[in-house]
């Protein structure tokens, strides 16, 4: 049987005296997705930046390929992608020139290759020399996207992926997170109100101040008015 | 070896495209000459001491402002956690930091060097020439450590102000082995005679730049 990719246990993280995360329990699986919901200041972003080993937690553990993510060597913060809030892009450089920098972080063979190749599936590829800061908030968040998922990360950690992006790059979005999950990567995800992927069967977990509440049946949240759908509409 | 030179040409390409740090370093080069020139009065003190004293001055003010520069523009839309994120050695990120804070300080040198013969009247001659061993130590010590500080200050509120109160304190050993050193070749003095103000700033590059390396990854992550 295949290890989780992802174990939390008893995690907790607090900013001064303030409490983000309470007792977060939470293990994942290769090729499965999994929604985090909550509202605003809930802690869904503080979670996955302490799965990227970005923070650390206050007590407790976040396993992420059996390692600590407190100490998360070069070759396991390889397989890991993640769309923030923030792009992680320069503004002065074109499209391409970000991806093609990023591509060589990740020692991607062809980085200029790869680059064009990223452009074209989240449809930049006719912006690829235009500056990232000429682009729109939803064009940033697609060229976001790529940047995540160009080293093909064995788990994705997207905060609120299809935020501001239009009917075209969600289900360009979409489709790149239905493609990762096919290919055996897990994906972590966080939203407000949870989209229905097409194709893709997503556990969703709620996130209420700091506390993980166990999984939610998905026919709670659509009761809730929580899942919005990508496609058709 | 990629990383490094992946991180550092971007900072180039940036630099190249916006031309601000080089410009900025420049600019306030020749400011700080410039008020020296008319606040002191060159004809009580030895002309190759106030010029010596004004170059560092310069280039004290430059290199904060190089280093700031460097790592400002990976606070933009938090690109710093995208390197974070990736493979790149925290360290190896701190030595293409720390090259380019050193090319950006380097160019702002000769325009400073430049300015300062023109402003105290000294010749382009040997002694000029002397002095690039002398500021190429200078410069590498500062740069390691106003590059490491702005890792730190650059995380709070305020940091740009906060940067020069950390960084001179720290840098007054070298500074005062850089003016003794500058001044002395200035004058012709060889610099083989400069022997102990010249170790003690390959002591403090050392110190620093090692620091700097095994530091940096606890000082530019978020905890």
């Amino acid at each position: 049987m295949a290890a989780p990719v992802v174990e939390i246990h008893n995690l907790a993280k607090t900013y001064g005296l303030a409490p983000v995360l309470r007792e977060v329990q939470f293990r994942l699986m290769p090729g499965a997705g999994a929604f985090v919901v909550g509202g605003n200041g809930a802690g869904k972003s503080t979670l996955l930046r302490i799965l990227a080993g970005l923070e650390a937690p206050s007590s407790g553990n976040a396993i992420v390929f059996g390692q600590d993510t407190r100490k998360l060597a070069a070759r396991y913060r390889r397989r890991i992608g993640m769309m923030a809030h923030q792009s992680f892009l320069y503004p002065n450089l074109t499209a391409c020139e970000n991806l093609e920098f990023y591509a060589e972080l990740y020692s991607i063979a062809e980085p200029r290759v790869s680059a064009e190749l990223w452009l074209e599936r989240v449809g930049l590829a006719d912006v690829a020399n235009a500056r990232v800061r000429t682009f729109s908030r939803g064009m940033e968040q697609r060229l976001s996207a790529a940047r995540a998922m160009l080293a093909e990360p064995l788990l994705l950690l997207l905060d609120e992926p299809f935020a501001s992006l239009d009917h075209d790059g969600s289900e360009i979005v979409a489709s790149l997170i239905r493609v990762a999950i096919e290919r055996g990567a897990a994906v972590i995800a966080t939203a407000h109100a949870v989209p229905e992927i097409e194709g893709v069967e997503f556990a969703v977990y709620e996130i209420s101040h700091g506390r993980f509440a166990s999984q939610v049946h998905k026919e709670e949240v659509r009761r809730g008015g929580r899942i919005r759908s990508l496609l058709g509409r | 070896m990629s990383g490094f030179s992946a991180v550092l040409r971007k900072d180039l390409r940036l630099e190249l495209r916006s031309g601000e740090s080089t410009l900025a370093l420049l600019a306030l080069s020749m400011l700080v000459l410039v008020v020296l020139v008319f606040a002191l009065d060159a004809g009580r003190v030895r002309s190759v001491d106030v010029a010596a004293g004004a170059l560092w001055v310069a280039m004290v003010f430059a290199g904060m402002l190089g280093a700031n520069r460097a790592l400002l523009a990976e606070r933009d839309n938090g690109a710093i956690r995208g390197l974070l994120l990736s493979p790149l050695d925290p360290g190896t990120l701190y030595a293409a930091k720390l090259a380019a804070a050193l090319i950006f300080m380097a160019v702002a040198e000769v325009g400073a060097v430049i300015l300062m013969v023109l402003f105290f009247n000294l010749e382009f001659d040997a002694s000029i020439a002397r002095l690039a061993p002398i500021l190429a130590l200078g410069a590498i010590g500062f740069s390691a450590l106003a590059t490491l500080l702005s890792a730190i200050t650059g995380r709070t509120r305020g940091g740009d102000m906060l940067l020069p109160i950390l960084a001179v304190p720290i840098f007054v050993p070298a500074l005062i082995a850089g003016v003794k050193a500058s001044a002395a070749a200035l004058a012709g003095a060889p610099l083989d005679s400069m022997d102990a103000w010249l170790k003690i700033m390959v002591a403090f590059d050392v110190l620093f730049v090692t620091a700097g390396y095994l530091l940096f990854e606890h000082v530019v992550g978020e905890g």
